[in-house]
């Protein structure tokens, strides 16, 4: 015991502090108050104006790194397009996030009592994400002429009256990276898809260019964002149940940095003068 | 003349790429989406490609009974058995291959991106000093956001998350619309160099 205190190092207090600033609040049932920010009404009411029956693709741009993060956004999302009985038509533009998609979709759906090839549908997956996003703006089911369990598309009323992204209100790239920006330069630029993009909370600051551009029409982001969304959909989620844990690890790495400077000013004062 | 073929087709290529934007005919169309589907069947090629020479490249390293060839045999393992089980079991949801994705390959990634957390507070620790004034500016920035962004910047103060809001949307969105608009003409002046030949990396 006394071995190990002795090589006990502040690198070691930095790392349980963060452990248990991310880890005990999951265990206590704490709900932190809070509002939605305006982006986050911005993305809501876009969804909310559709009228019922409208299309959205969303696209499931993610790793499987990144799941604990995105999966309550992407769920809030999904709940809100079923309860405005929109159809949804998911694919994938990263192998991983195929068949995390296709899980996601199904539960929700199924949660909401909805039918496969009726109000949603999941393509799949497509390597070479610039080329697929080009060619779902020549023609969707030329670029998907089978689903992801291979099922014929054409039949399928989710997908019909559906060429290329005219007949689409809306696509939401879901994802942990830099997705937007591909859809941003291939869909909007080249095809005028109306873009929206759900994304981890580290991304965000990225795709922020891109709303005040009009670019991209809606962003939400990370736990708070989903915390939000849930909060405006009026439904309990894996977002709120994060926000604590989330805020207190972000609260401990500021307490962190202020320890580290003052840490570093008292034991170096001469180099720092 | 293998280089200079290679070229030709680039030029050609590009020079269409860029030429059917503008032009759009049935016969420009239908090149363009041929093109799109060669590039698709192109690149899904070449991840079988990149496998195999992930495969060759461990095995040689088994061979060579290299002091890591533990973790060589557990990636052809891997490999093999993602590649075997797809094509015999499929991939639907209750295969083997996607149990081995939900219950091995999933939480092992969630686990290594996990440890980031732990990286960025120490590194913030050690890293994130306050020497100068632009230092004191940055981390002023930074504090605004991490607590404004957070679910309690309502709670020290209600103007605080609007206040994190104006930083991401004024400073920060110009600093970063700085770095697109370099990105951009960067990208055009390469795209430029590999279209004319300047750049030939297939060399």
């Amino acid at each position: 015991m006394s071995r190990l205190l002795s090589t006990f190092s502040a690198r070691h207090l930095v790392f349980l502090v963060v452990l248990l600033a991310a880890t005990v609040p999951l265990l206590l049932n704490i709900r932190l108050t809070h509002t939605a920010s305006d982006e986050t009404k911005r993305f809501y009411a876009n969804i909310d104006s559709l009228p019922s029956g409208s299309v959205v693709l969303m696209s499931f741009d993610f790793e499987a790194s990144a799941f604990a993060e995105i999966k309550p956004l992407a769920e809030a999302v999904l709940r809100h397009c079923f309860r405005q009985n929109l159809r949804v038509i998911g694919l994938s533009l990263f192998a991983e996030g195929t068949a995390l998609g296709e899980q996601t979709l199904s539960r929700i759906a199924g949660e909401k009592g909805k039918v496969y090839g009726t109000d949603y549908v999941y393509l799949g997956f497509r390597p070479q994400y610039t080329s697929a996003i080009l060619a779902i703006g020549e023609s969707l089911p030329k670029e998907f002429p089978t689903d992801y369990f291979g099922a014929a598309t054409a039949a399928m009323p989710a997908l019909s009256g559906i060429t290329n992204y005219d007949q689409i209100a809306t696509v939401i790239s879901i994802t942990d990276g830099g997705m937007p920006t591909y859809w941003v330069d291939y869909a909007v630029t080249r095809y005028h898809a109306r873009l929206q993009t759900v994304l981890t909370a580290t991304m965000a600051t990225s795709f922020y260019p891109y709303v005040s551009s009009g670019q991209i029409r809606g962003l939400i982001a990370g736990l708070k964002g989903a915390a939000e969304y849930e909060l405006l959909l009026n439904e309990s989620g894996g977002g709120g149940r994060g926000l604590l844990a989330q805020s207190v690890s972000q609260i401990a790495i500021l307490a962190i940095i202020i320890v580290g400077n003052v840490v570093g000013y008292l034991s170096g004062r001469r180099k720092w003068q | 003349m293998t280089n200079r073929l290679a070229w030709i087709a680039t030029l050609v290529t590009g020079l269409f790429m860029v030429a059917q934007y503008f032009i759009k005919t049935d016969a420009t169309n239908a090149v363009y989406t041929t093109l799109l589907d060669y590039y698709q069947i192109v690149f899904a090629v070449s991840m079988i490609v990149g496998g195999i020479g992930l495969l060759k490249q461990h095995s040689l390293k088994v061979q060579r009974s290299s002091q890591r060839r533990g973790y060589s045999l557990i990636t052809i393992a891997a490999i093999l058995f993602m590649v075997i089980a797809a094509v015999i079991f499929g991939t639907g949801a209750t295969s083997p291959y996607q149990w081995a994705f939900n219950n091995l390959q999933a939480p092992m990634q969630a686990t290594t991106f996990s440890l980031l957390a732990f990286f960025v507070a120490s590194a913030a620790y050690r890293g994130f000093r306050i020497k100068s004034a632009p230092a004191f500016v940055l981390a002023l920035a930074a504090v605004i956001v991490l607590v404004g962004k957070s679910g309690f910047g309502e709670m020290v103060s209600q103007q605080l998350p609007a206040i994190a809001g104006w930083v991401l949307n004024n400073p920060s969105t110009a600093a970063k619309r700085g770095i697109l608009i370099g990105v951009g003409i960067g990208s055009v002046a390469t795209a430029l160099r590999v279209i004319l030949g300047i750049e030939r990396s297939y060399r």
